[in-house]
């Protein structure tokens, strides 16, 4: 899932500078300076097609939401997200498994409410059939696609939260510890 | 209850849920949404909210440069571009007392300009600069001193991350904020090297001396160092230039520094997966803490907690410098606790209100640079205050032989540097501003 995240991104990257490049040619094509010195390739650079990828932002958007909803899960397998632990440390191993288990619970209903959400703010963008300014597209392609990531985000961390759970009543393993071996 | 009062109580609240451990963007999700239901009266508003604020948080292009900027940091430090820039300093160095130090020093700085996080750039150097430090017969606490703060030269010479995530907030300039972040940043720099000469003065024990290169040799090791140059040439200064939109350009940088760790052979299919893994777990950290402070920020917005706190602030006719320096001071001591980005997020939508309404006799743009960079540098102070800073567990981490007490002992010197750095700053704004076309 990450992966896919991944490549989702480095293909956001890779169309980023190839429209930075056709912005260049662009500008290129139709500056003063190569008009004066060199018409026939200005001309030929301007039929060529090349330009900035129009509505480029608008990918960039809604591939990036995909992807840090897809990254989510990662980072709570990874214990990723950002926390403080010098208050509690000395309360204990017991004490800090069930803090864990606590807050892994509350992120989990947390995650579910976002997924559910946005699986009604999907069906509103799909009712009102509205589209992305430059391109077209019906906004709520964007809005599904994510969804299924933020669904998928929310089961993972419904089962991290089990796992959890389940280690603060045994009393195994440690606080700080991945959910995953 | 109003919800006026309501927006006081959330953040000892929020805070007091954060120091138990909850996940910083969670509990923000938390008090956000709570304060809202109590606020409204009922969780309607909140849960309508919630139907397009998170893919619209996510879906952001100016946040996107977060992820291109990471990205670009990952591939750095797969590129062997860390191990050039340290040979360099070392060529040209490491004949001096405390030579090697000081050009792991320069060496971080130098990474620092392809890098936007500290973590990394401390994790990537201590990883290629600690080994040596040692062989050449380092006192360890001053090799992982030495590291851990040139680690935060990573946050501080642009680009940064956090400069990013500031100006968002602030709604500056980004190019302004990375031109503004340089003399700082170079000054943090020099002033570490200063540490490292004072130290290995009072504890020459601590150091080892190597040989003189010939000038040819030295030469040559510089001629590593032109990657780094021309990526931060090509992002920063393409940005600055206007060539490209700040996203574009950490996208180029991002394509730059991933085509040359493919030249290097170092980029193989395992190699691109471990870093997009890593890029892939701090975009979620990071985008989950945003995600977290918009939606308490919309509750803030609602119960006027902002407004509030800066017409009580202002009309209490204290001096701006002392505001000022009280901010500072409760960043400074925050800082050892919180990671920086967060604490950026939590506090600059409140705080930055209160600083706009202080008079310092500066621009407000002006003053927005120059409180961002200030801020900028004290929160990196947390990250190598002992006994929490991460930086120095990272770096720790690579080497366990040496004590943490040993490196808290050296780390002190650089950290009064820093506190220095941030007190001439305090003094002369145009030292941080002077580049800048106002």
């Amino acid at each position: 899932m990450a992966l896919l995240g991944g490549a989702v991104l480095l293909m956001l990257a890779a169309m980023l500078c190839l429209s930075v490049l056709g912005q260049g040619i662009e500008r290129l094509a139709y500056s003063d300076a190569l008009a004066a010195r060199a018409p026939g390739v200005a001309q030929a650079l301007q039929a060529s097609g090349l330009r900035q990828i129009g509505g480029d932002f608008e990918l960039v958007e809604a591939g990036l939401a995909f992807a840090v909803f897809a990254f989510l899960p990662l980072c709570q397998l990874r214990s990723g997200h950002a926390t403080v632990e010098v208050f509690t440390a000395p309360l204990g191993r017991r004490a800090n498994l069930w803090l864990r288990a606590f807050w892994e619970v509350v992120l989990a209903l947390a995650l579910c409410v976002v997924a559910w959400r946005l699986g009604a703010g999907t069906l509103d963008k799909a009712d009102n059939g509205q589209t992305t300014f430059l391109l077209q597209f019906p906004v709520w392609w964007a809005y599904a696609a994510s969804l299924c990531a933020a669904a998928i985000a929310a089961a993972i961390a419904v089962w991290c939260a089990a796992v959890w759970l389940w280690r603060a009543a045994r009393g195994v393993g440690d606080a700080d510890a991945d959910p995953v071996a | 209850m109003t919800a006026l009062t309501l927006g006081y109580l959330s953040f000892p609240a929020l805070l007091a849920a954060i120091f138990l451990r909850a996940p910083i963007g969670l509990a923000m999700v938390l008090a956000g949404f709570i304060g809202l239901w109590a606020a409204t009266g009922s969780p309607d508003v909140a849960l309508a909210k919630l139907k397009s604020e998170s893919f619209t948080t996510f879906a952001s292009y100016s946040l996107s440069i977060i992820p291109m900027f990471l990205l670009m940091g990952q591939f750095a430090t797969l590129s062997g571009m860390s191990r050039s820039l340290f040979d360099a300093g070392a060529a040209w160095l490491g004949h001096r007392r405390g030579g090697l130090a000081m050009a792991a020093i320069g060496a971080c700085a130098g990474f620092g300009a392809i890098c936007g996080s500290s973590l990394a750039t401390a994790a990537t150097m201590g990883r290629v600069a600690l080994p040596e430090l040692r062989r050449h017969g380092y006192d360890g606490g001053l090799a992982q001193a030495t590291l851990a703060a040139g680690g935060t030269l990573g946050i501080l010479i642009p680009p940064s991350v956090i400069l990013v995530i500031y100006a968002i907030l602030t709604e500056q300039n980004i190019a302004h904020l990375f031109l503004a972040a340089l003399i700082p940043g170079l000054m943090a720099a020099g002033g570490y090297m200063a540490v490292i000469a004072l130290y290995v003065r009072r504890h020459p024990e601590a150091a080892g001396q190597g040989v003189r290169l010939p000038l040819r040799d030295r030469m040559a090791a510089l001629r590593g160092v032109w990657q780094v140059a021309a990526v931060f040439a090509l992002v920063v200064g393409g940005i600055y230039a206007g060539w490209f939109a700040p996203t574009k350009g950490a996208a180029v940088g991002a394509a730059a520094t991933g085509l040359l760790a493919l030249a290097s052979g170092t980029l193989t299919w395992r190699k691109l997966g471990e870093a997009l893994m890593a890029t892939a777990i701090s975009t979620a950290m990071i985008y989950f803490v945003i995600f977290g402070a918009a939606f308490y920020n919309g509750f803030l917005a609602l119960s006027q907690l902002p407004q509030h706190l800066t017409g009580w602030v202002t009309g209490q006719g204290l001096s701006p410098i002392l505001v000022l320096a009280v901010i500072l001071l409760g960043y400074l001591i925050l800082g050892c606790l919180m990671d920086s980005l967060s604490m950026i997020l939590l506090t600059i939508p409140i705080l930055w209100p209160v600083m706009q309404g202080l008079d310092f006799g500066l621009s407000p743009d002006a003053t927005a640079i120059w409180f961002g960079i200030l801020v900028l540098i004290v929160v990196e102070v947390g990250l190598i205050t002992p006994p929490v800073g991460m930086n120095l567990f990272v770096i720790n981490r690579i080497d366990r032989a040496t004590g943490m007490g040993r490196t808290y002992r050296a780390v002190i010197w650089f950290v009064a540097s820093d506190i220095a750095r941030v007190a001439l700053l305090v003094a002369f704004p145009a030292i941080t501003l002077f580049l800048l076309p106002v």
